[in-house]
């Protein structure tokens, strides 16, 4: 431990500021309240503050920031934005350090975000205990209100001067270079910032009626009390307070920002909130989470289990900023959690107890890359009124290299991204295929592109199917309406080496004759011998054409007779297809294990970062989507 | 032979106004200016609300003129209260309303009346034809409403005006930016001026003796405060406004009117340097005199010229208020400021002069602060009798003319007034017409 | 072909065609882009062939209906422009009123020979395209409308009130600074530019699609508001959607 004398310590900060390489924040006073800003002077910084308007996350994570500008006037370039000066950012408290090492889970988490890390990188954060405590605050039972790492420096108050903790060679080289008159601490020095350390912790003002381990083993009970959530959201604005004030919450959306020339623009990445209204509605107007129960209840179940099963901690510091912000005053953890708590106690549950940690093993595998690859669209084929086959080859020459099952994020530039399953099979080299349903902005505007036209794309994402573990086995595919567009993939992939695999069954449902996609490769299929192939429609209109089963899917099901042991079924619909599908499975005595399907969830950056697709613990994008039964029957919101 | 002209909807103006003229053997034998513009009853709306939101309402009286409402109302709704401002706020509102000026007198010189005398119908086609002068309006435009946005927060519809002074203040360091930018803006508008003089010979000579209200003041040219004078009376406190305005509803057409010591009066640009010239800043009366504008002007076709001259007066009078603020030390305010106010009941007046004319409001509140009572006379309403006073007298002057230049005529005759007729308090359609 | 435009005036301020026209040197951009084929504020031609029109003001006079339905008529989009127009706005404040009595209020005797009814947002008259929100329009929202038409996509307009806005701001909410706001129930997009003036939000975006209205009431009254202070609160700008719904 070190100690500087305020007056020295001023002159720190004023040196810091004078040196121009760095871009010098603090917390400055804001009205009544405080806010992290860049510093003039050193006058300027309130280190005794409570608790600061938006957490300091705002500079690795701004609440818009530019992915890539691109131009359009000679093709198609991209160009990432500049990188940024070098950050001091003075007088963290610990909360949020702690919150800032969970972003840092979240952003390195299977690739690592290049935006956030840059940033996060160049920075040296300055610490600085609590002088004062928000009435909302609970750090000090989430063990976040005193620590010993995360931070470059950490200063405690002592009156006319600060001990100072360093807790990396950057904050140390930062106070060599910068600061006179560093002396070490006395013992006296030590004592006394021990002292204040402690007393830090008896400042809290809320109260948990337990320990705070205990939540996510709470939680697993309560997601079907909808009673219990219904009551407490009832007053719920949707407006997004407590969670765009979060110094955890990371969810964002992507959008394009075309200037008025309309041939060069941007790509921009904006905060969002799972509260808010549309958050998990997708093209076709469902909504996977409706009302405000269920993202009220998204919200405490993501702070609260979520994140913890998947990264091994809960991801609420007690900053208290949810609970100050909230107007109707229903967004604080520490009632909420009490009341469940205390409730279950009175309906009789046994006594709550700490969860074990999950196993968390978070690798890291490159870069991110926002920056879609450049294609060209090479053959369209209307195949209905709103589906349209494309065949897309990359600028570059390069084969995508996926895998059935798997997705790409399509880009028409000026209007946005959105995700389409390969509808090709690998083993078809030089190009790729994508059945397009025309339903909002950018699937409409891909439908009126031509042959030549440019589009970009993003990836391969997602899991795809384990296409050996199907091996040798029978397989069932059963595709309603588009869901035929993934399962195509797989399905011609199994055809390329058919000896491969056992008994194929395909059953296809339409609503009506004229949406049914890839007619003719179905006829063709008819044919063959290898292959049981047999569709439906759910009714057939006057003026057309059929001679084939009316009626549902499921009807289909009764007509095939298949060893539900040596099956795997694959499956690929609409939301409301599986739970029918799945129950006549079962009731065929079809084990869990065998039932695989693909899920759809609205996605924005397709790579598990923006939230957008999550169920529970799982990102659709990136743990599916393709999933097996016996994985996800147990999560709710699933199917 | 008969002519009869009719133009509906008079274009670059702002609001509806129609034009009917019929002419029978060289007789004039119908002259009417007619307004079509709907009724939207602010004088109404208002009552039952509270004092801290009637600036608000009335602003969206006009988007044209809505600081210069918003500082009318906020100067009413602070007489009947008993609230003082401050030394510093009178100064950035008389900053406010000369950002307002400017933007508003460039809007209609520039884009309203120089594509008349440049015989084009819009400034679009200008865009093209004479790309620098269109740039150079538009870089003064930009700088008045970056000014506006300075200090109210907004181009249209002010935000940082509020009961008792600003909700905001600019700081000493934008304020010291924006003087460059107005001091940068002094060449760009000499030679505005000097294209407008090259075209002045196309504004029509025509006269027709008529009174002048303005606004008045010993120690300044009067646009935020003052005594309301005439050219033919005397002047008087702004709160006997009722003796000078006199409205009365118009049978024939359109609107209440308005009429003092004769059958009608000017209001407006024209009316302020006829009444207040000796107060005009050094380089405001230099354009005056190359325009050989000087007091009494009885042309109403030089009211744009007068408009270009108080332009010129704002950018100098403004940099002169930013001198002073400066020199005084800008005494910074709490974000999110709110003066404390303690309501009580009371009316009160509140007089400003906006681009267009001399502007009134005079509301009553009862002692929880919510409107009783409000009465708001706008200028273009008080000069609807002059311009109509003006076609009768035009129209025989210049009656062998053809149709289409008659008509021309009478438009830049109407658009030379600026006539604001979404202020339309009071503005109505008459049944049956 | 550069699509035309024109624009058109009903019952309101011009304060939307004058943020249109204050848009300086995005104007000569947007110029670029478009063919302006009617704009009386600013031009003397006029053409009744246009593809896109943009309509500020409300409807509040039965011969409005007409002069509406033919712009419909003629335009392929039929753009709101402006809250008078989208939302009926602060028109829809004298809505409350006994409309004779108004009348009578500012005509005195006269008042008979005037005709007006309920103010109306236009989409209360003819079906309306895409809504450019605000009173006035913000600048960056109006541009985000048109380019977004140009490109032929549906314009994303939020469905979240103006606090995610303010919260983004970091600004110290008017609750806090004990004043009222009515910000938790109002539609965003104009990235909460009356409070970052340090002000309040009026509502001038109008609703938003599901406001909790209620709660926010009670939130309202709960910081210190009567219940008429509340209601009318609501009145400023929602009177046409309140009463709808
Ligand atoms: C893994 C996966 C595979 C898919 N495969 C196909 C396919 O092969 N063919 C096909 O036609 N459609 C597919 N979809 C659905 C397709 O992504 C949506 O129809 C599309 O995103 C709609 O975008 P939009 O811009 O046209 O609609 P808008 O309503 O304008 O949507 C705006 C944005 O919201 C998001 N979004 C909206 N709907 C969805 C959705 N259903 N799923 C994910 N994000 C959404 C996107 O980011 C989109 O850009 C798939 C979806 C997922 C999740
Ligand atoms: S819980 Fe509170 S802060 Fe969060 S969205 Fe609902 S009302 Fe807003
Ligand atoms: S959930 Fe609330 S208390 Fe917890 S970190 Fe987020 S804002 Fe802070
Ligand atoms: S919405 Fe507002 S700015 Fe637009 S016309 Fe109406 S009052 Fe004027
Ligand atoms: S000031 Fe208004 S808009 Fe901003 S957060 Fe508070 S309630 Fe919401
Ligand atoms: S903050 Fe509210 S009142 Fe202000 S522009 Fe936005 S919606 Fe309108
Ligand atoms: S996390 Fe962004 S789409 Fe899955």
């Amino acid at each position: 431990m070190k100690i500087i004398s305020k007056k020295d310590f001023d002159d720190f900060i004023n040196a810091l500021i004078k040196d121009e390489s760095w871009n010098v924040i603090g917390v400055k006073s804001r009205g009544s309240k405080f806010a992290f800003g860049p510093l003039e002077n050193a006058q300027e910084l309130r280190l005794d503050y409570d608790v600061t308007l938006l957490p300091p996350k705002k500079y690795f994570f701004p609440q818009r920031e530019t992915l890539f500008t691109y131009d359009l006037s000679g093709g198609f370039s991209a160009k990432n934005p500049d990188e940024a000066k070098p950050m001091v950012i003075i007088g963290v408290h610990p909360y949020d350090i702690v919150a800032l090492l969970h972003m840092d889970e979240i952003f390195r988490e299977t690739k690592s975000d290049p935006y956030y890390f840059n940033k996060r990188k160049a920075s040296v954060i300055i610490g600085v205990n609590m002088q004062k405590m928000s009435k909302w605050n609970f750090s000090a039972y989430m063990g976040c209100a005193v620590i010993d790492y995360g931070y470059d420096l950490m200063l405690t108050d002592l009156g006319n001067r600060y001990a100072i903790n360093t807790g990396s060679q950057k904050g140390e080289q930062l106070l060599a270079k910068y600061a006179k008159n560093v002396t070490p601490a006395l013992a006296r020095d030590i004592q006394i910032a021990g002292q204040k350390k402690r007393e830090i912790l008896s400042l809290s003002q809320q109260k948990f009626d337990f320990p705070p381990e205990f939540i996510p083993e709470l939680l697993k009970d309560s997601y079907s009390n909808s009673s219990f959530w219904e009551r407490h959201s009832e007053k719920c604005l949707a407006c997004g307070s407590c969670v765009l004030v979060c110094p955890t919450c990371y969810c964002f959306d992507v959008k394009d920002n075309p200037d008025i020339s309309l041939e060069h623009g941007e790509r921009i990445r904006t905060w969002d909130g799972c509260l808010l209204e549309d958050f998990a509605k997708i093209a076709s107007g469902e909504n996977f989470r409706a009302t405000r129960p269920t993202r009220y209840r998204h919200r405490y179940f993501k702070k609260g289990k979520y994140l913890f099963d998947r990264f091994g901690f809960i991801s609420c510091v007690g900053c208290g900023r949810c609970s100050s912000n909230c107007l109707p005053n229903i967004a604080n953890p520490v009632d909420l959690f009490n009341d469940m708590y205390n409730e279950s106690l009175n309906n009789g549950a046994q006594a709550i107890t700490a969860t074990t940690h999950p196993e968390v093993n978070i690798q890291t595998e490159g870069n991110i890359d926002y920056v879609p690859k450049l294609a060209t669209i090479t053959k369209k084929v209307p195949m209905t009124l709103s589906e349209t086959l494309f065949e897309v080859k990359l600028d570059d020459g390069t084969e995508l290299g996926h895998k059935p099952g798997q997705f790409v994020e399509v880009s028409v530039f000026g209007i946005g991204e959105a995700p389409i399953s390969l509808s090709s099979s690998p083993t078809v080299k030089g190009a790729f295929e994508l059945c397009v349903r025309k339903l909002g902005n950018v699937t409409t505007r891909l439908h009126k592109l031509n042959v030549g036209d440019k589009i970009g794309i993003r990836g391969p994402f997602g899991n795809g199917f384990d296409v050996d573990s199907l091996k040798g086995k029978d397989l069932l595919f059963i595709a309603g309406g588009l869901g035929i567009a993934p399962l195509r993939s797989l399905f011609n992939y199994v055809l390329a080496s058919r000896n491969d695999f056992g008994r194929v069954f395909l059953l296809y449902g339409c609503k009506e004759p004229k949406e049914i996609l890839f007619g003719e490769e179905l006829a063709a299929l008819s044919l063959r011998e290898d292959v049981d192939f047999r569709s439906t429609v759910n009714f057939c209109p006057e003026n057309e054409v059929w001679t084939g089963n009316i009626g549902v899917i499921t009807t289909l099901i009764p007509q095939i007779s298949f060893d539900p042991e040596k099956t795997i079924a694959v499956l690929c619909g609409p939301p409301v297809m599986y739970k029918f599908v799945i129950a006549d499975l079962k009731a065929k005595n079809m084990p869990d294990e065998n039932i695989v399907m693909s899920l759809e969830r609205r996605m924005k950056c397709g790579v598990g970062k923006c939230g957008h697709c999550q169920i529970n613990q799982i990102y659709v994008c990136k743990d599916g989507p393709v999933f097996n039964y016996s994985k996800i029957k147990g999560v709710p919101e699933a199917l | 032979m008969s002519k009869e002209i009719n133009v509906h909807h008079i274009t670059r103006v702002e609001g509806h106004g129609n034009i009917n003229v019929v002419i029978n053997n060289g007789t004039v034998e119908r002259c009417e200016w007619a307004i079509p513009e709907a009724p939207r009853f602010f004088e109404a709306m208002v009552v039952g609300r509270s004092w801290n939101e009637l600036h608000h309402i009335t602003s969206r009286i006009c988007g044209i003129c809505s600081i210069g409402h918003t500082l009318a109302s906020l100067k009413a709704t602070e007489a009947a209260l008993g609230i003082k401002i401050s030394e510093q706020d009178l100064k950035l509102r008389k900053l406010a309303l000369h950002a307002e000026n400017m933007q508003s007198h460039l809007l209609h010189v520039g884009f309203l009346v120089l594509p008349d005398l440049m015989a084009v119908g819009s400034v679009i086609p200008l865009a093209s034809s004479h790309p620098a002068e269109v740039k150079t309006v538009l870089k003064l435009h930009r700088i008045a409403n970056e000014m506006s946005n300075l200090l109210c927060g907004r181009t249209t519809h002010p935000q940082r005006l509020i009961p008792g002074g600003f909700s905001k203040i600019p700081t000493a360091k934008e304020l010291a930016a924006l003087r460059s930018k107005l001091m940068d803006a002094v060449p760009s508008l000499e030679a505005v001026a000097k294209l407008i003089k090259g075209l002045a010979g196309k504004l029509p000579d025509f006269k027709r003796e008529t009174e002048f209200i303005a606004l008045t003041d010993p120690n300044e040219y009067a646009l935020y405060d003052g005594r309301i004078a005439s050219s033919d009376t005397g002047s008087a406190p702004a709160r006997e406004y009722l003796a000078y305005t006199n409205e009365y509803i118009v049978p024939h057409s359109t609107a209440k009117w308005a009429k003092h010591a004769r059958e009608s009066y000017m209001v407006g640009a024209l009316a302020r340097v006829n009444i207040n010239y000796s107060k005009l800043s050094p380089m405001a009366k230099e354009t005056a005199e190359m325009f050989g504008l000087a007091p009494v002007c009885h042309n109403p076709f030089m009211n744009n010229i007068a408009q270009l001259v108080e332009t010129v007066h704002s950018v100098e009078d403004s940099i002169k208020l930013i001198n002073e603020l400066e020199a005084d030390g800008l005494v910074p305010q709490p974000d999110y400021n709110k003066p404390e106010i303690k309501v009580k009941a009371g009316s009160g007046v509140g007089a400003v002069e906006v681009p267009r004319g001399i502007l009134f409001h005079d509301y009553t509140y009862n002692d929880k602060g919510i409107c009783t009572r409000a009465n708001c006379v706008i200028p273009t309403n008080q000069n609807h009798g002059n311009i109509s006073l003006d076609m009768k007298a035009l129209v025989p002057q210049i009656i062998e003319k053809s149709k289409s230049e008659i008509e021309l005529t009478l438009e830049m005759l109407v658009r030379a007034y600026d006539p604001c007729i979404s202020c339309s308090t009071h503005v109505v359609k008459v049944n049956g017409n | 072909m550069k699509p035309k435009v024109a624009f058109f005036d009903f019952a309101g301020c011009e304060g939307d065609q004058l943020q249109v026209a204050n848009l300086e040197e995005d104007l000569l951009a947007l110029l670029g882009q478009v063919e302006v084929v009617s704009f009386r504020e600013v031009m003397k031609e006029h053409s009744d062939n246009y593809d896109i029109a943009f309509v500020e003001g409300s409807c509040t006079r039965l011969q409005d209906e007409d002069r509406l339905k033919q712009i419909r008529k003629n335009a392929k989009i039929v753009v709101a422009l402006g809250s008078c127009a989208a939302i009926g706005g602060i028109n829809s404040l004298r809505n409350y009123k006994d409309l004779d009595s108004v009348k009578k209020t500012v005509y005195g005797d006269q008042a008979k020979l005037f005709d007006s009814y309920a103010a109306r947002p236009i989409d209360a008259v003819i079906p309306v395209d895409a809504y450019v929100y605000g009173c006035p329009i913000d600048r960056d929202d109006f541009l985000h409308v048109v380019k977004s038409l140009l490109l032929g996509k549906k314009p994303e307009t939020p469905t979240y009130p103006v606090c995610v806005e303010c919260k983004k701001n970091e600004n110290v909410c008017a609750f806090e600074r004990g004043q009222f706001c009515v910000g938790p129930v109002t539609r965003a997009g104009c990235n909460s530019c009356c409070v970052n003036e340090g002000t309040i939000c009026w509502g001038c975006r109008g609703l938003v699609d599901n406001p909790n209205e209620n709660s926010h009431k009670e939130v309202l009254i709960k910081y210190g508001l009567t219940v008429d202070d509340a209601i009318g609160k609501f009145r400023l700008y929602f009177g046409w959607q309140e009463a709808k719904r």
